[in-house]
């Protein structure tokens, strides 16, 4: 493990991490509102909502992620009369791929948030003379993040690692660099030099869910 | 002098139990009414009712003149919000919002529904954590207070929207005994100052004290009613004496 080869191979592979940050960041930013949209169906009054949130969740839970990605970046084109038109650059099929299968796990996890808040909040909303649209935005969900907080760094910190999933579909990121470069320098540096970027972070993602934790404490 | 709460004949049911049990009475402007009675008796779901907490199967309820329910039908849910506003309610549990400071707490409603400026409200809500003795708490969070220091901040906020009616269910009952007495002082308050109260409580010596009548309830019905004098010095029925010895 030399240093000056160290240096040659992180400019590649900083690069590669690019795109697993950029995939991290489309997904996290799109896949917690799916969440919330799909959490307040599920929780809806209105039948075939709730049914249709219950379906998702159970779908994209219990099937692999990678069959997702390889059903979003190989299967869809396939599709007779329609395939041809849902042929996707296989970063974004990717990405959609993600979004879905992550909306699913953050419903899961705001509704086990829902879950814990006593009813007498809804009480004295209500009493108070709050709507039920104002009681859900004003009292629920802040208090429903707030207990779901920890369970979504934990998901974050997943996603990081999940994202070099992306290698299966042949979308060049992190994991594909260090692979290449193991295969051409009979060396397994990369491999470390990857373990190290993908530490440095979940350190990063680690430390901004503790502040946001310590931030919104309510004491 | 016309009634601030009538309520006649009301029912609730739960398949073939009847928690309510033909129930009427009145409340007059200013009265302080102490419901007691056993558990189970029915206290606590008759008080939610009157604030559409709980639906009733049958009966009336009719809050300064307006309908909420007329013969076990309600009127429209505009309707309800508006009636249900005259009136303030203050929960065994304090049911405080974990989420939000003192002063949050008691200016959330009234921020949220704009019925008065902000300035009024701030005002109003430094007036009346003053007067529940808690000015200095105006920036912590609830979790950081004692349970009678709870719930004197949710008779704060249960007054920020200037309610015509205070309902109190048992709002000394989950605090240790040593903290009831300064929630109590605060009640007694504003009963001096002819607040229209209903108040559900085991304390007898505070319910003989600041009542001007008192309803003793027992198997869905309002067994018996009377001034404190008459209910606690002279009770006329057996079940009533049973349940005053016991307490």
């Amino acid at each position: 493990m030399n240093i000056d080869y160290i240096i040659r191979i992180s400019g590649p592979m900083l690069e590669g991490a690019r795109t697993t940050v950029l995939l991290f960041l489309i997904v996290i930013v799109l896949s917690i509102p799916l969440g919330m949209l799909v959490t307040l169906m599920a929780k809806s009054t209105v039948k075939p909502l709730a049914w249709i949130a219950h379906t998702y969740i159970y779908v994209m839970r219990g099937t692999p992620l990678l069959l997702q990605l390889f059903f979003f970046c190989f299967g869809l084109p396939q599709i007779p009369v329609i395939g041809q038109y849902l042929v996707m650059d296989r970063f974004v099929a990717a990405s959609l791929g993600f979004i879905l299968n992550y909306g699913a796990y953050f419903a899961e996890i705001f509704r086990g948030g829902l879950l814990s808040i006593d009813k007498g909040q809804h009480e004295a909303a209500k009493v108070l003379g709050l709507s039920k649209w104002q009681t859900l935005r004003k009292v629920i969900l802040a208090q429903m993040f707030r207990v779901a907080l920890p369970a979504v760094a934990n998901e974050s910190i997943t996603l990081v690692k999940d994202t070099a999933l992306l290698y299966a579909v042949a979308v060049p990121e992190l994991l594909n660099f260090a692979k290449t470069a193991v295969n051409r320098d009979f060396t397994v540096t990369p491999f470390v030099v990857a373990g190290v970027i993908y530490l440095l972070m979940t350190l990063v993602l680690t430390l901004f869910f503790k502040i946001l934790e310590k931030r919104f404490k309510f004491e | 002098m016309s009634s601030m709460i009538e309520v006649r004949q009301l029912q609730k049911s739960f398949g073939s139990l009847d928690v309510l049990k033909q129930i009427t009475f009145d409340v007059t402007p200013g009265e302080v009414v102490a419901v007691i009675g056993p558990s189970g008796s029915g206290k606590s779901t008759m008080l939610r009712s009157l604030v559409h907490l709980e639906e009733v199967t049958g009966g009336s309820i009719s809050i300064c003149g307006k309908m909420l329910v007329e013969n076990g039908s309600y009127t429209s849910s505009t309707a309800i919000r508006e009636i249900t506003s005259t009136m303030g309610m203050v929960f065994q549990h304090f049911n405080l919002f974990p989420h939000l400071s003192v002063r949050d707490n008691l200016e959330l409603a009234p921020r949220t529904l704009k019925r008065e400026s902000v300035q009024q409200i701030t005002a109003k809500s430094r007036e009346l954590l003053a007067k529940v003795g808690l000015a200095d708490k105006a920036d912590v969070y609830p979790s950081t207070l004692s349970g009678g220091q709870k719930q004197r901040v949710a008779i704060a906020r249960a007054m920020m929207l200037s309610p015509d009616i205070l309902l109190f269910d048992e709002p000394t009952s989950a605090l240790d005994p040593e903290l009831t007495g300064e929630v109590l002082r605060v009640i007694r308050q504003l009963a001096e100052e002819n607040m229209t109260m209903i108040i559900v409580t085991h304390e007898m010596s505070f319910a003989r004290d600041v009542a001007d009548r008192v309803f003793f309830m027992d198997n869905g019905e309002i067994a018996e009613s009377g001034t404190p004098d008459e209910i606690f010095g002279n009770p006329k029925l057996e079940r009533t004496r049973t349940f005053l010895m016991r307490e």
